[in-house]
């Protein structure tokens, strides 16, 4: 039986499914029916010893000490007086069941702290459903299924990982992952990414597979097998030994210095979205950061960050590359992203409204927070400040000014800072590409973020689906506009950077590097198998390709040519 | 009864693993302890994880710790040194 999924994590992977179902209490709200409430309080505190156990043994596996304070927590909110203290008193004084008592004491805390301003207590609900949850199963007598304790390499099936799943699962025997929801950007995506896990998210996969089945994970086309015949498992089990190959001579690019077959280095560099831990990781083998988002800082809270708290996060990152410049993006909020903290207006079209860098203008309290934070830490690494959406010159001469005003209140003030600093725009309007002459008089550096010169360029909105066939990110049209900007740059001697999903795309990395691009920004999933084509690569024939592209006149056309001329390259 | 008031002083306020040094704190003493805003009416548990992040305590915010038992004045002390180290944030 095949069935279609969405391919999350790229991969192929064949095994026995292991049914992952965590235990569910159906809320009921049931008196004791013997009356005798002593022995309902001796089944919870039996439960919560049993939990108990079960959370030291989880905090003395694991080696991160930040990952192991999250379940002492759980601890502390396991024995915590009030709860204790409430579901006793739903036992004895109101004679209910253990297990609505506990359901209930929990639910009461859960409504309360989830309904906070503040997102830090909102992301302790998350904790107490989790103690809850297992409080309930103990309470029940239902064992952990435990992800920890795997025997075999096997294939999990479930409806999706929290947290307290994948902190405590054995990596070396996850072959593959199957789950039911979650999008590219989950907490499961994230860590099937990190670990090279192929996943694949499957609607309603549980009901497809029994415990214990055979199934073939293809996270490369889509494709969950459960049961196959023998002719299937031969052809799969053949695939996922090319698979691996593919990804260990990839990997091997991972580290690698990026250059040319003719001696030219093209830097290869880092988009930051949420400066995590893992995305950190990804430093040491990059040239930088060519773009460092900051809006996730704005995000899912009721007040912007404060200037202290944006110059630490700023500072962290800038001490983890050292002497390697980190390009920090301006606000870039509006269009397809919106924030409560911030009172956007509602728009018709958004994309073509009060966004990124014009909002800023308009709330020169919040925009100025931003800069002197982003000033202060300068003095910390090598920063570079890079505006968003701008149109014209009077945008980038206004946004200049404001840095200025900022480098003067922080000089009176006392305050280190990099006076040195280099100034930026993103290219990703059409107009101001066309500008690129002037430009580059004005700014120290540019970085095109091909994603949204491509709809405006093509006036696709990207995030109507209606409209997807439309969004060709091959367009020659493209290619031409990044080739003007890219011409002025190289005559100034000035950095040009393409930080969209097109620097990613090895077949449009190699044109980018023919046109006089000389630095890449990417996640860090692309960096291997981009330093891979680079590698391959020599700048004559490069340029060769990138001619070769502003001549053709459709998408199509260019896709085709370049996967021909690239074929023995990307093998 | 003894009680002081102080400043939180850590940019993430009373919550996370701040919340959980505090109440480990507070369980060492005997005495009871009760912890609410300088300017609002309701004080809470102190040794209750749930009652203290359901006030929400936030980085800037004035607090006054009561303590009531033989240990009292060693538990607010304590309490507030805690609060006033910032939590090593």
């Amino acid at each position: 039986m095949q069935f279609k999924g969405t391919s999350i994590s790229q991969g192929v992977a064949i095994g026995q499914a292991f049914l992952y179902q965590p235990y569910i209490y159906e809320p009921t709200k049931k008196k004791l029916a013997s009356g005798d409430y002593n022995e309902a309080l001796q089944r919870y505190e039996t439960a919560r010893r049993l939990a108990r156990a079960e959370l030291e043994g989880i905090c003395q596996k694991l080696d991160d000490q930040e990952e192991a304070a999250i379940f002492r927590a759980h601890i502390d909110i396991l024995y915590d007086d009030t709860l204790d203290e409430e579901i006793r008193d739903w036992i004895t004084n109101d004679g209910y069941e253990g297990d609505w008592a506990i359901y209930s004491a929990f639910e009461k805390y859960i409504q309360i702290l989830g309904k906070g301003k503040d997102q830090l207590i909102r992301e302790r609900v998350a904790d107490l459903q989790d103690v809850k949850n297992r409080l309930l199963r103990c309470y029940a007598g239902v064992p952990d299924r435990d992800l920890g304790k795997l025997e075999e390499p096997v294939i999990i099936v479930t409806h999706d990982l929290l947290p307290s799943d994948t902190a405590t699962l054995d990596r070396s025997k996850v072959l593959g992952l199957v789950t039911e929801v979650g999008g590219a950007t989950s907490h499961s995506a994230i860590i099937a990414r990190s670990y090279g896990i192929p996943l694949l998210c499957v609607p309603g996969a549980t009901e497809l597979v029994d415990h214990g089945d055979l199934v073939i994970v293809d996270a490369l086309e889509g494709k969950f097998i459960v049961s196959p015949e023998e002719d299937a498992t031969n052809i799969y089990t053949k695939k996922r030994k090319d698979w691996l190959a593919r990804r260990e001579e990839t990997a091997r690019y991972r580290s690698a210095i990026p250059v040319c077959t003719d001696g030219t280095r093209v830097k290869v560099e880092l988009n930051l979205g949420s400066a995590t831990p893992e995305e950190l990781d990804g430093a040491d083998c990059t040239d930088g950061a060519g773009l460092f988002r900051t809006e996730f800082l704005y995000m899912g809270r009721s007040q912007p960050p404060a200037e202290d708290e944006q110059y630490e996060l700023y500072k962290k990152v800038l001490l983890r590359f050292g002497e390697r410049p980190v390009t920090l993006r301006t606000l870039d909020i509006g269009g397809d992203k919106t924030v409560e903290c911030l009172k956007l207006p509602k728009e018709e079209n958004p994309f073509l409204g009060k966004r990124a860098l014009r909002l800023c203008f308009e709330d020169p309290k919040m925009f100025k927070t931003q800069l002197r934070a982003a000033l202060r830490a300068s003095a910390h690494g090598n920063l570079r400040i890079m505006f968003p959406m701008v149109t014209s010159l009077d945008d980038i001469r206004r946004a200049k000014a404001f840095v200025q005003e900022t480098q003067e209140e922080l000089s009176a003030a006392q305050l280190a800072f990099d006076a040195e600093l280099k100034i930026g725009v993103m290219i990703e309007i059409p107009a101001i590409a066309m500008m690129a002459d002037h430009v580059v008089q004005e700014v120290d550096f540019a970085s095109i973020g091909t994603n949204d010169l491509t709809q405006y360029s093509l006036a696709v909105d990207r995030m109507n689906p209606s409209v997807a066939e439309y969004y060709q990110s091959y367009h020659p049209a493209l290619f031409r506009t990044i080739g003007l900007v890219a011409r002025e740059f190289r005559r100034a001697d000035k950095p040009l950077c393409v930080c969209g999903e097109l620097a990613a795309d090895p077949l449009a990395a190699a044109v980018l590097i023919g046109l006089g691009v000389r630095e890449l920004s990417m996640g860090i999933s692309a960096v291997a198998s981009i330093k891979k084509l680079i590698c391959a690569l020599s700048l004559e024939d490069a340029e060769k390709l990138a001619r070769r592209v502003q001549e053709l006149a459709t998408a199509k056309e260019v896709e085709d040519y370049l996967k021909t001329a690239l074929k023995k390259i990307m093998e | 009864m003894y009680q002081k008031t102080t400043m939180i002083k850590n940019p993430s306020g009373l919550h996370a693993r701040p919340a959980s040094e505090f109440i480990a704190c507070a369980k060492k003493f005997n005495a009871k302890i009760a912890i609410g805003r300088t300017n609002e009416e309701e004080k809470v548990n102190a040794k209750s994880m749930v009652l203290l992040l359901s006030l929400g305590i936030g980085h800037g915010e004035s607090v006054v710790i009561c303590a009531d038992g033989e240990d009292e004045v060693e538990a607010v002390d304590a309490l507030v040194a805690l609060i006033d180290s910032g939590f090593n944030e």
